[in-house]
């Protein structure tokens, strides 16, 4: 549906993105992830041809955005940052604009709107002025002249940016709603955001992708040691020599009074043993489990890591 | 190009701005024609008094002077509705909508640039009742009347792609508007120039590109080739320009 390849954009003497290569599968959402400033702006920019690239190429259901951009155009709908919109036109004025840019004929263009309308819930405002609509409202008539025309693919920008968290919810059930049909690219760096909606995430950092994956393969990938939370009710001192004495135990450090964070080697999943030798013991445990590494830390390590390797 | 020109047109009609530029308009122009109907019926009085047979007549004393003026107002108010085409989508960021949707740059500008006109026309257009007016109290050179609006809206046209050109400049409306004003100042005092060079081939070329020499034949009920192929030429030279700015944008980043 995407394919990327070899992309680059350079500002002036400023390299905004440098040689990226990825492909977007039909129906899949893509997340971008990054710091602000990282490029994924950039590189949306350059998949809508809003401006194209300096070198490499992007093609969209086929289609060159440079070379063939107004086709290419036709299969996207594009949410760009900041949610953009004419502030002195009405929902339903601006809405029909937008469907006869697209190119939606004047016969279907009242049933195509109404159905739009009702998707992103704003029947009950589409004779309001979109300068007096709440943030939430003009997010969701963004996303409405993003999908007027039913584009198969679409790309939005920071799509939760600035929201309260009720309208978070609501922005990001009509994305996931979205997404059975449509192929999706989305950044955010919301990153609890980005592992809920999205299949894969491309972590993008000073313009060059340092991870693309699953969000489940990204944090098996880079964990080195499993971590499990063993919670007891009383006699912590013995837990942690019982457990210390297993084979498989890297090292075991103290939290608090009852519990207990265990690293063992990657391979082995030792809760079971733990478990048993713990309650051969006669302690009372109140709890065991495994901790998995969150896309927040895993972010952190590959962002950080390479600023260290930059210095 | 259809869509873009309805969108264009309804931003203007629900803007404070028309409303205002369109009340200082008519206002004046409406100060204008006042005038001339006072000075024309003081000097119908006098050649009554003086029994002298003249040839000056209704066109001289009272359409020259107010198309003279509509086109003085015309000057000042055209950066003003200008001013907005490209430069507000830019500091709003819907130009990113607009070109991200599939239209050609084209037919975006030919849109902008047609809602302009329209709105011109609409301005000028309601001074036509002053000739409703008129005609109660004297008969009318139609032809006159016909080639002077004609003349109007080709010079406003003209004033409209350097205000459209401009406004592709920047981002900020306010220097659209000056950049304009500027502009079209320049090529009217062009014509100061001309009449000190007269006679020498720079003082030919000076009044040739001069805006408002171009005029005169049209206030005079004349239809000359070579001034509607000047106003239209010019118009198009900016809109080419126009579109290679605009153009520009995706290769300077």
């Amino acid at each position: 549906m995407i394919a990327i390849d070899g992309l680059t954009k350079n500002y002036g003497p400023k390299t905004a993105v440098r040689n990226i290569s990825f492909e977007v599968q039909q129906g899949e959402v893509l997340g971008f992830l990054g710091p602000n400033g990282a490029g994924k702006t950039t590189t949306m920019k350059i998949i809508t041809s809003f401006m194209p690239p300096t070198s490499g190429t992007v093609t969209v259901m086929g289609f060159d955005t440079v070379k063939d951009s107004i086709r290419a155009r036709r299969c996207i709908g594009y949410l760009p940052e900041n949610n953009p919109l004419y502030n002195d036109m009405r929902v339903e004025a601006f809405l029909n604009y937008v469907a006869s840019a697209k190119g939606i004929k004047r016969s279907q263009r009242a049933i195509r709107l109404d159905r739009v309308m009702q998707e992103c819930g704003l029947s009950d405002v589409k004779h309001a002025m979109i300068a007096r609509l709440s943030k939430g409202y003009r997010q969701r008539v963004g996303l409405a002249q993003a999908l007027i025309n039913d584009p198969p693919v679409l790309i939005l920008d920071e799509p939760t940016l600035g929201l309260d968290p009720k309208q978070i919810y609501e922005i990001r059930r009509l994305i996931k709603a979205l997404s059975t049909s449509r192929t999706i690219v989305l950044s955010s760096h919301i990153l609890p955001e980005v592992s809920q909606l999205c299949d894969r995430v491309a972590i993008i950092n000073r313009g060059e992708i340092v991870a693309i994956d699953s969000p489940q393969n990204l944090t098996a990938g880079l964990e080195d040691h499993s971590s499990i939370v063993v919670k007891v009710g009383a006699r912590r001192e013995d837990a942690v020599r019982i457990i210390a004495a297993l084979e498989g135990v890297l090292h075991v450090s103290t939290a608090n009074d009852c519990i207990l964070m265990v690293d063992t080697v990657r391979e082995s999943d030792l809760r079971p043993v733990i478990a048993k030798k713990i309650v051969a013991a006669d302690i009372p445990l109140l709890e065991i489990s495994r901790r998995e590494m969150s896309l927040e830390e895993i972010f952190m390590e590959l962002v950080t890591k390479e600023a260290s390797i930059d210095a | 190009m259809r869509s873009v020109y309805l969108k264009e047109l309804y931003i203007y009609f629900s803007s404070p701005i028309f409303y205002a530029v369109a009340c200082i308009f008519l206002c004046i122009a409406g100060v204008f024609f006042y005038n001339s109907m006072v000075s024309e019926s003081m000097l119908a009085a006098q050649i009554a008094q003086y029994q002298i047979t003249t040839e000056i007549g209704l066109t001289d004393i009272i359409l020259r002077p107010l198309f003279d003026g509509i086109g003085i107002l015309v000057l000042f108010l055209v950066p003003i509705l200008s001013m907005r085409l490209y430069a507000e989508e830019k500091a709003h960021g819907t130009i990113e909508l607009v070109f991200t949707y599939p239209l050609s740059d084209f037919s975006v500008l030919a849109g902008k640039y047609l809602s302009g006109i329209t709105v011109l026309g609409v301005m000028i257009g309601i001074t036509a009742l002053y000739m409703i007016i008129l005609r109660t109290m004297a008969t009318i050179d139609w032809g006159v009347v016909i080639t002077g609006y004609l003349g109007l809206i080709l010079m406003g046209g003209a004033f409209l792609a350097l205000g459209v050109f401009a406004s592709s400049l920047t981002r900020n409306q306010i220097v659209a508007a000056v950049i304009t004003l500027g502009l079209i100042l320049g090529f009217w005092i062009i014509g100061g120039f001309a009449n000190i060079l007269s006679g020498t081939y720079m003082g030919q070329f000076l009044e040739e590109i001069s805006l408002l020499e171009h005029l005169n034949g049209f206030f005079k009920g004349m239809i000359t080739v070579k001034d509607v192929a000047f106003y239209l030429g010019f118009i198009l030279f900016f809109l080419f320009l126009t579109l290679r700015i605009l153009e520009s944008h995706t290769w300077r980043g």
